[in-house]
């Protein structure tokens, strides 16, 4: 079956290599880097480290990014295809779950976090994802436990009939409601995601709930 | 007043800006009479302030001034619709320039 780990990441230098490697020695499947206009070594570390890697000549944002990446694995015909973050948050051993999740028949796997364990989050954070979730839950009708997680795996013929155009991170909730749109058969699985001091300072501050909001309603 | 001519002179060099761009077809002729159109009226209002009253006065609105200030508000928020829009587009034109980009220069390696 062949299967791809896409991997969006920007000015991720210090991180990639490692979560390369650790995705490597998890299963047999190709690694995919979009590099989104990095200003540091991203795109050399992560070739060296044996990903196929494609380079934004300019900074695109994570959704245009994923949605480079979907193409690819569609131009390739690949199978399944895995969502999978730069900055160290996701433990790639729960791949191989997702994956199993997907071969019983559903379109798409998504990791969850209240299935799982996440270890220290914000008290900001959480409020703001709890909102987040109630929001998603009413807009789109899905029975999910958590959202907005960018840990999912899809079968590419799925993948590939989701319209997925918003470019900076109001992409999540695009790629929910495109589920519910098309009726996709979905699932969600346990996923850990532990934030670090790293990933914290990398990712969105939760101000950025405004911004995501603007992004779904003028767009 | 001083005002007046102080805003017909710029008036009368933006106007000769404006035949200028026509003469070297920066404009065209379509673009040009619209321009011209506002800035004649421009011209007219400067001249004849009492006609702002005028008109104001017969839509209900007191001064001329606040007429002005509605409309001109109305146009910026219309003006910012549109310019928000249209750079939309070119954020997802740009992206997908880049993502071809980014398959195409791939496909070179392989």
């Amino acid at each position: 079956m062949a299967m791809i780990v896409i991997i969006p990441a920007y000015n991720e230098a210090l991180k990639i290599g490692g979560i390369i490697s650790a995705i490597r020695a998890a299963g047999d499947w190709q690694i995919l880097v979009i590099d989104d206009g990095s200003a540091d070594q991203t795109a050399t570390i992560a070739e060296m480290a044996g990903a196929v890697v494609l380079r934004h000549r300019l900074n695109r944002g994570q959704g245009a990014a994923l949605k480079t990446g979907v193409d690819y694995a569609s131009r390739f015909n690949f199978e399944t295809a895995v969502f999978f973050d730069a900055d160290g948050q996701m433990d790639p051993a729960e791949i191989r779950r997702l994956v199993d999740k997907l071969g019983q028949g559903y379109d798409v796997v998504l990791g969850s976090r209240n299935l799982g364990r996440t270890i220290t989050m914000p008290p900001l954070r959480k409020a703001v994802k709890k909102l987040a979730l109630l929001f998603t839950r009413l807009t789109t009708g899905l029975k999910i436990t958590d959202t907005h997680i960018g840990f999912q795996a899809w079968r590419v013929d799925a993948l590939r009939q989701i319209r997925l155009d918003q470019d900076r991170m109001a992409h999540a909730s695009q790629i929910l409601s495109e589920i519910a749109r098309l009726k996709l058969k979905y699932a969600e699985a346990p996923v850990t995601i532990s934030y670090t001091d790293y990933s914290l300072k990398k990712g969105q501050s939760g101000w950025n709930i405004f911004s995501i909001l603007w992004d779904l309603l003028i767009k | 007043m001083l005002i007046q001519i102080i805003l017909l002179a710029i008036i009368v060099v933006i106007v000769w800006r404006l035949v200028a761009k026509l003469t070297v077809k920066e404009l065209s002729i379509k673009q040009f009479v619209g321009w011209l159109a506002i800035w004649l009226a421009a011209a007219v209002v400067v001249i004849r302030p009492g006609l702002t009253v005028w008109i104001a006065n017969s839509v209900g609105v007191g001064r001329g001034s606040d007429l002005i200030f509605y409309l001109a508000i109305i146009f910026l928020f219309y003006m910012v619709f549109r310019l928000l829009l249209r750079i939309e587009k070119m954020e997802k034109n740009l992206t997908q320039v880049i993502r071809t980009e980014a398959l195409k220069e791939h496909n070179r390696h392989e």
